[in-house]
């Protein structure tokens, strides 16, 4: 299930990408699909802790990209930022 | 090499909540909102994590790692529902 969730945040991601054509937004999508993978992974892997590294490492990989697409916005400068939340402002 | 993944995991989750909290702080963007809620999530599963199997092996903390994981994602897609169209 929460495999299913990391799904449906990284399907939202890459909707807002495709509006927005955002960076921010592709980082987050496949950052959210990685976590997906990550939980399908060590599923299968359970009884195999030899193996479960390599699912963490999967894991740890989905969040250096948040890293990277926060540090990716903050060096695009304030006028990226007005793009971002566009799709959710637009709802209001 | 295991504990220095799991230890990156929490480090690495625990930055990103904290980072996308101060871009809340600065622009008040709902989006942000939820997804620094979501990694705060994730850092205490993280967290969680690291004191299973790392600090105290013997409890099985699985039932709360799995909480918290499925809590924290629960939340940024109720958000991302929520704030979307």
């Amino acid at each position: 299930m929460t495999s299913a969730l990391c799904c449906v945040a990284g399907l939202f991601f890459l909707r807002f990408w495709r509006k927005t054509r955002d960076r921010f937004f592709a980082f987050f999508a496949t950052s959210f699909l990685l976590m997906a993978l990550h939980r399908m992974v060590s599923l299968y892997l359970r009884d195999d802790n030899e193996h479960l590294i390599t699912a963490y490492i999967i894991r740890l990989f989905s969040f250096v990209l948040i890293l990277v697409a926060i540090a990716d916005k903050n060096r695009g400068g304030p006028r990226k930022k007005e793009a971002a939340p566009r799709g959710m402002d637009s709802a209001r | 090499m295991a504990e220095a993944v799991f230890v990156l995991c929490a480090v690495t989750s625990l930055a990103c909540a904290v980072l996308l909290l101060r871009g809340y702080a600065r622009n008040r963007v709902p989006l942000l909102l939820w997804s620094s809620l979501c990694f705060v999530g994730l850092a205490v599963n993280n967290l969680l994590l690291v004191v299973d199997l790392i600090i105290i092996p013997g409890r099985d903390l699985l039932v709360l790692r799995n909480l918290s994981g499925l809590l924290s994602l629960a939340l940024l897609v109720f958000g991302l529902v929520w704030d979307s169209e």
